[in-house]
């Protein structure tokens, strides 16, 4: 068995320790006997049709989220696209999200269009929505929940084509307003928790593992690891999260 | 006046009484004042300049207690002043948050203005790093003709702020490969030309996003430094040795910190000290004598074990602590405290930006401690790290007695805490008679 990881402009979409997303990816991969290479996807370079099972893109700075999208727009949505659409999966994290969505509507100038994976819009808006984060998840493992940190003003809505990944118990979450967070669509999972999700949400690392199995047509479910350094973490960081808000 | 040491109350009194007061003390200290910045180091190199200033005679005041915000300037003047309210020191050294320059710098028309670097830290407070340096040069521009700028040459970010300034900018920086890598840390923020905007091309890499770069699109490069650092040795956690050149000479020096970030930290102020008028010799002595700013490296004796305590509070600065703890051979007995109040950042998610894989073969026994002691664990699980004794006990007391039980007699405990660990830390020991408090420092 053999997993291959397309790391999306790791040089410039990795703002908030994005990188312990990918780690976790590779260790829970090895600790299972299960081959693991990561291709390191920047401008310019194409997406070979049928080469990743997982696509992996974190967060960045405006400027950087700008250089971007004119790649994802020109290079690499469609054929992003093609291959979720064929069963790879993706986890694409806070700027990454709003790309992966259908436009950005800036406060002034013109909407930035997204590469439609989800079927989901964000709008810029005034308050910033920083602060740690629990959700009730359905990949949310043992514990049902999800926790993370979030830090975004934009505001995304999601449409029909994809559902949220959690309803917020403590944040904001996609908009502040309808307690939704996140997005999945097929073995895609957009979301505004950086913070690194994968290692204390390792439902969310299994369920991108056994999807990109899957795809290579290894359907039984992966075996369970001991986790209880994970989820005693994410038992502190959910009471943290709780008392800090 | 005295007031407990690092207290901004004061401070804040006196700003409700007369929104004048820091611009009044300000103006009645003779040589003016320096502001120092930057993401880290604020605090060993505005106590490192106040000590050369000191031996220049210069009788500096200093908000040295790590207040680094106006109200603390504020304490600061009201705890050096005598009894009509006039500040007793003759120039102020007073170290400000990055966000915190413009405003300072509005309220006290400083003579020298010096930025260290800029790295990734709690942007929750401070928004992004474009952003925030852009804001800098604004604030610098905006000072009068004659204010000195002192700026790092090798982080791309700081010396753009002195691109077409009216005032004098005066550059340093480290000019030897010999500690450099081809190669960005994770760490290492990605850095665009100020000019033009296009990706910058590095020639190598010191540490984080420092090093020697030029723009390959508008042909926009690494200033040439006026006072720079070669031929560095690094003697472990003890010291570091390196040539200080400046115009017309060079000493050999030992420097008594470890780690290219205090050279960093010693080239800004000794820059800072030439512009204002300490002597090289004066400034040797300062550097070679110096004792390192509270709590920043603190060696203490405990049960018969030494204790080292190295602040780290964000990747560029914890990186550079791991790789000088792994510079010597031998396995090292860690306690890495991580916290994740207001002023550590509340989001802890930088620890995976750091190279906890460079300590694998290298630790012994790990204690992980702090509110967020159980992702400090889990980061150190997901490192690979091999053939550690690691427990995890989030509550500081308990930690440091149990890393204490671990270390064998005559051992050195590595303490690695963030800022408020290190305060919490600090505080149990100075309570055992370790550490003397902090307002009785010097
Ligand atoms: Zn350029």
């Amino acid at each position: 068995m053999n997993v291959r990881i397309g790391y999306l402009y790791p040089d410039l979409m990795n703002i908030y320790g994005d990188r312990g997303n990918v780690l976790t990816l590779v260790q829970r991969c090895r600790w299972r006997g299960i081959a693991v290479e990561v291709d390191e996807l920047g401008l310019g370079d194409p997406v070979p049709p049928g080469r990743h099972d997982i696509f992996f893109m974190g967060g960045g700075q405006d400027r950087e989220q700008v250089m971007v999208c004119g790649d994802l727009l020109e290079v690499k949505g469609e054929a992003i696209k093609r291959e979720i659409d064929g069963g790879a999966a993706a986890l694409v994290i806070c700027g990454a999200y709003q790309l992966f969505g259908r436009y950005y509507r800036p406060f002034e100038g013109e909407e930035l269009p997204g590469i439609g994976v989800f079927d989901a819009h964000t709008v810029a808006g005034k308050k910033r929505c920083i602060g740690n984060v629990v959700a009730k998840s359905a990949l949310g493992g043992r514990s049902g929940l999800l926790v993370g940190f979030e830090n975004h003003s934009g505001k995304t809505f999601l449409g029909d084509g994809c559902t949220p990944l959690g309803r917020v118990t403590v944040g904001y979450g996609n908009n502040a307003e309808d307690r939704t967070e996140g997005a999945i669509f097929k073995g895609a999972v957009g979301t505004y928790l950086h913070g690194s999700l994968l290692p204390k949400n390792p439902g969310i690392a299994d369920f991108l593992i056994e999807k990109a199995l899957s795809r290579r047509g290894h359907l039984t479910s992966i075996r369970r690891l001991d986790d209880t350094l994970e989820l005693k973490a994410q038992e502190a960081a959910i009471a943290r999260a709780r008392k800090t808000h | 006046m005295r007031f407990g040491g690092g207290s901004t109350l004061p401070g804040r009194v006196a700003r409700k009484l007369s929104s004048h007061f820091v611009p009044d003390m300000v103006q009645s200290l003779p040589l003016g004042c320096a502001l120092v910045t930057g993401t880290n180091g604020k605090t060993t190199t505005a106590t490192l300049l106040a000590e050369l200033l000191d031996r220049a005679g210069m009788t500096p005041v200093h908000n040295r207690t790590g207040a680094n915000l106006m109200a603390g300037i504020a304490s600061a003047l009201i705890r050096e002043s005598d009894l009509r309210g006039r500040p007793a020191g003759l120039i102020g050294v007073f170290e400000v948050d990055e966000a915190a320059l413009p405003s300072a710098a509005a309220e006290t028309s400083p003579r020298l203005v010096l930025v260290n670097n800029l790295f990734r830290d709690q942007l929750d407070r401070y928004g992004e790093l474009d952003t925030l340096a852009a804001k800098m040069k604004k604030a610098i521009a905006a000072m009068d003709r004659s204010t000195i700028v002192v700026l790092n040459a090798d982080d791309p970010l700081v010396a753009s702020i002195g691109d077409g300034l009216e005032q004098r900018v005066l550059y340093y920086g480290i000019g030897e490969t010999r500690q450099a890598n081809r190669t960005a840390q994770h760490a290492a923020d990605s850095i665009h030309c100020a000019s033009c905007g296009a990706p910058l091309t590095y020639e190598y890499y010191l540490f984080g996003h420092m090093g020697r770069y030029s723009c390959d699109n508008c042909g926009w490069s690494r200033p040439e430094p006026i006072v720079s650092a070669d031929d560095i040795e690094m003697s472990g956690m003890e010291s570091t040795l390196c040539t200080l050149k400046y115009p017309g000479g060079g000493n050999r020096i030992r420097i008594p910190l470890p780690g290219l970030y205090n050279v960093y930290n010693v080239l800004a102020a000794t820059t800072a000290g030439f512009a204002l008028n300490v002597s090289i010799e004066t400034a040797m002595s300062g550097i070679e004598g110096f004792k390192a700013a509270f709590g920043r490296v603190e060696r203490v004796e405990a049960d018969g074990r030494q204790v080292l305590m190295v602040l780290a509070k964000n990747p560029a600065g914890c990186n550079e602590v791991i790789r000088t703890l792994t510079s010597e051979p031998g396995r090292r007995d860690v306690l890495l405290a991580l916290n994740d109040n207001i002023a550590d950042g509340r989001d802890v998610s930088w620890i995976w930006d750091v190279d906890f894989e460079m300590l694998n073969g290298k630790l012994d026994k790990v204690v992980c401690s702090g509110v967020r002691a159980w992702d400090m664990a889990l980061r150190l699980k997901y490192a690979g790290l091999e053939e550690l004794t690691l427990t995890v006990e989030p509550e500081l007391e308990s930690a440091l007695d149990g890393a204490l039980a671990l270390t064998s007699p005559g051992q050195t405990l590595h303490i690695v805490p963030t800022y408020t660990a290190m305060l919490d830390l600090r505080k149990i020991m100075s309570e055992r008679g370790l550490v003397t408090p902090f307002w009785e420092d010097r």
